[in-house]
């Protein structure tokens, strides 16, 4: 088979670069990336940055509770005009705290807070999101939801895991 | 990976020399500038405050990096997890990135390392694993074109599936990055640097005797 490297001139330049553009719109037509992954994408990059505006939900329940032991377990409710976030609190083996959140609208990506550290949640099907396994202490959480073709920021007042 | 058959020959590719044919303006037919350039602008954006340019980096940037890590011969779901690493680690790391015009290629090599990466963690990794289940984004063509050109890409899709594991990745990575740096290229495919533009060039001979076999030039 030829090599046409050396000596190539403008012609084969040409022939080359149309070929890979061809190859360009092959790929893209016949293993394009998921349609909703640049919108993942996007919400599990901005839920990482702080300083954007994160609208503040409104607590439905109590937040004074708090989980004592294994077999407790807290539901905290937040929510505003037209998203609604439920949390439930639960104790893990280890003295930990997991978090298992559902959302409406569906989460898009969503972080869990404390002081200085972070974790990010592992989202499931139809809204639900966890945090598997996050020290008890005071925490919020901000998510991000798609809401009428847009990303839209929200954020928990803190409260107690 | 190691080129065996064909000895680099120094004169053919010099290090971190572009492709013949790749120019800058790949990605520019629809007069826009190219992808690189976008990326630096936005980048820049984003760093002069402008919050919501990242989103538009992500947006421009995202099914580049799908390409990349689907180069690897990663299941798409491993393909995701790479293209949300690269992301992250952008996240983190974006003031390691002094000059916005080398963001694209940041992105495009961390994608390469990952997917490397992964591919050897997981080297069961079986592309064929949720193919075709997720819902796939549409493609912009008018229909006369599409008719006219489905069977030409049916060619080439068929002469693409029987080129060797190499050269398709290696065509892949050439295809979608519209600012290869060769140098870097070859140190992520293990390849030395002079054999990459041989072997680019042999890869899309083989690809063209391929297509010629299936009785189809493709519209190359």
């Amino acid at each position: 088979m030829m090599v046409r490297v050396e000596g190539m001139n403008a012609y084969d330049e040409e022939r080359d670069a149309a070929l890979l553009a061809s190859l360009r719109d092959v790929w893209e037509e016949r293993d394009a990336p998921p349609s909703d992954l640049t919108e993942r994408m996007i919400a599990s990059v901005a839920v990482d940055d702080v300083s954007r505006e994160y609208a503040l939900l409104t607590p439905v329940t109590a937040l004074e509770g708090a989980v004592r032991s294994e077999q407790s377990r807290l539901t905290l409710q937040f929510s505003d005009d037209a998203t609604s976030v439920l949390l439930h609190v639960s104790a893990t083996e280890s003295g930990g705290r997991r978090v298992d959140g559902w959302s409406d609208p569906p989460v898009l990506a969503a972080r869990l807070a404390q002081d200085a550290h972070e974790w990010a949640a592992d989202l499931g099907d139809e809204g639900r999101f966890a945090f598997a396994e996050v020290p008890a202490g005071l925490s919020t959480v901000r998510l991000i939801v798609r809401m009428d073709g847009e990303l839209r920021e929200f954020i928990t007042p803190q409260f107690e895991v | 990976m190691p080129e065996g058959r064909h000895a680099p020959r120094p004169e053919e590719a010099a290090p971190g020399a572009r492709a013949p044919g790749q120019g800058e303006d790949e990605s520019s037919a629809a007069g826009e500038p190219p992808r690189w350039q976008q990326a630096a602008e936005l980048f820049g954006r984003w760093r002069a405050g402008e919050t919501r340019a990242m989103d538009d980096l992500v947006r421009l940037m995202t099914p580049t990096l799908w390409h990349m890590a689907r180069a690897y011969g990663l299941s798409p779901s491993a393909a995701e997890d790479v293209v949300q690493t690269t992301w992250l680690t952008f996240v983190r790391k974006h003031d390691s990135v002094l000059d916005p015009t080398a963001v694209s290629a940041w992105l495009t090599v961390t994608a390469r390392r990952e997917a490397w990466r992964t591919s050897r963690v997981d080297s069961r990794s079986n592309a064929m694993e949720d193919e075709r289940l997720e819902p796939r984004l549409p493609t912009h063509r008018s229909a006369e074109d599409e008719a006219v050109e489905a069977v030409a890409s049916e060619g080439l899709w068929h002469a693409v599936e029987q080129l060797d594991e190499r050269c398709r990745r290696l065509l892949r990575i050439v295809a979608f990055d519209d600012r290869p740096d060769y140098r870097r290229i070859a140190a992520d495919l293990r390849m030395p640097i002079g054999s990459i533009g041989p072997t680019r060039g042999r890869c899309l001979a083989k690809l063209r005797a391929l297509i010629v076999g299936h009785g189809e030039e493709a519209g190359a």
